[in-house]
């Protein structure tokens, strides 16, 4: 007798587990994909040239910047040689959709982090 | 300076491109802001047969002759099903001398453009700009780059490009379409993996040529890379012009799936079958946009 309700709980126990391995197999790739969207996002056009925004590259602006350089050519992700004009308003404007960004990726982030449904995550009305 | 979106769509018995491109062009619309047109270039027969419609949706009509050969290929609608069905994807080698536009966006009509990403091809140093990287958003894959074949030269996905009307893009057009007629020489040559005309082949192989033969760094378009959902995926649904919510084939087992949502961010779904499923909620969500 005892040993048919461990067996019955181990079933249940195990459905649950498989339920939960869907869930995280969901919540990962939700994770997964905001990545990739905010990699998409993080880029910036100025100039004739396309610039990936990273914090290395903000960090090299600013350094140029510090230097008391007005203009700068750099090279943008396709490494041609582009002419930045005005470098205090470049960075800026590199600045302004770097936090933009991050901070919807914040937001996605810890919406999915608090969502224990994958209806919730998905914001599906079942 | 002219700043023109061109979308191909040629129909055929199976597909109906022609619809699945107006729903592309409101896509395009309500997310990108700084061209000046968009254009469809399509056969006769679409645009005799779709007049109407495709005129209340373009701002410019590019008529091809209509192909004398045919391709043909097999489409998948997830894992459960798939058609053999024609393909028109002859015309695409002829967008340069065709387009009107001093900057040309070429976009492939299962394109959908959900963010403003691509409005920062305009004005760019570059005469031509074009993806190889992919990103699975299934998780099948990490991001990557495919061959033409294992042993020979990277894949471009002539899915989405950019040009201007300048002496490259003159050189590089008139090359792709010596491949394009000669083919079979070239498809041999650069051990393609299939024998099928394939405009991505067509492309990776001109730009390889251009470059001197040898391995090249071909600009990229402001998108980081080409985010494609396969076709062993499946549509959900489509909550607005900038979301929607797909069902992707799980990595473990392809006919189970795992639902996620997509957006403020470029999509490439290649189920076109999914596409047609639910071009009936497409239209209204595009109907209701231009209403409000």
């Amino acid at each position: 007798m005892s040993k048919e309700i461990d067996k019955s709980v181990d079933a249940e126990r195990l459905a649950k587990a498989l339920h939960f391995s869907n869930t995280m197999q969901t919540f990962n790739l939700a994770k997964n994909n905001l990545k990739v969207k905010t990699q998409t996002l993080l880029s910036y056009s100025a100039y004739g040239g396309t610039f990936v925004i990273s914090q290395e590259f903000i960090g090299f602006l600013n350094a140029v910047k510090s230097a008391g350089k007005k203009q700068a050519v750099i090279l943008d992700k396709n490494e041609t040689p582009i002419k930045i004009e005005d470098v205090a308003d470049f960075l800026d404007n590199v600045l302004s959709v770097y936090f933009e960004v991050v901070n919807e990726y914040n937001n996605d982030y810890q919406k999915l982090k608090s969502s224990r449904k994958i209806e919730k995550i998905l914001d599906i009305i079942v | 300076m002219s700043k023109g979106i061109i979308i191909l769509a040629n129909n055929t018995p199976e597909f109906d491109y022609a619809s699945i491109a107006g729903i592309c062009s409101d896509f395009i619309r309500a997310n990108m802001k700084q061209f000046d047109e968009i254009a469809i270039m399509t056969d006769a027969s679409t645009y005799k047969a779709n007049k109407s419609k495709i005129n209340s949706k373009f701002d410019r009509v590019i008529v091809t002759p209509e192909s004398s050969s045919i391709n043909v290929r097999i489409f998948k609608d997830t894992t459960s099903r798939s058609v053999k069905a024609e393909w028109k994807n002859l015309s695409r080698t002829t967008v340069y001398e065709l387009s009107p536009y001093d900057e040309t966006l070429v976009i492939d009509c299962d394109y959908f453009v959900m963010s403003n990403t691509l409005d920062q091809v305009w004005g760019s140093k570059s005469d031509f700009m074009i993806n190889s990287s992919f990103v699975d958003l299934a998780g099948r894959m990490d991001e990557r780059v495919m061959y033409v074949d294992e042993f020979t030269i990277p894949m471009y996905w002539a899915t989405v490009f950019y040009f201007k009307k300048s002496d490259y893009c003159d050189t590089l057009f008139t090359l792709i379409s010596h491949i394009k007629n000669n083919y079979q020489y070239y498809c041999f040559l650069y051990n393609c993996q299939s024998g099928m005309f394939r405009n991505d082949y067509v492309f990776s192989i001109a730009l390889h040529i251009l470059n001197g033969n040898v391995a090249n760094n071909v600009p990229k378009l402001p998108i980081a890379f080409l985010n494609n959902s396969f076709d062993l995926d499946d549509i959900y649904k489509f909550n607005s012009l900038n979301e929607v919510i797909m069902m992707f084939a799980k990595k473990s087992n392809t006919t189970e799936y795992l639902l996620g949502k997509i957006s403020n961010m470029d999509i490439h779904i290649m189920n076109k079958k999914a596409i047609m499923r639910h071009m009936k909620d497409l239209k209204k969500l595009t109907t209701k946009k231009v209403t409000a």
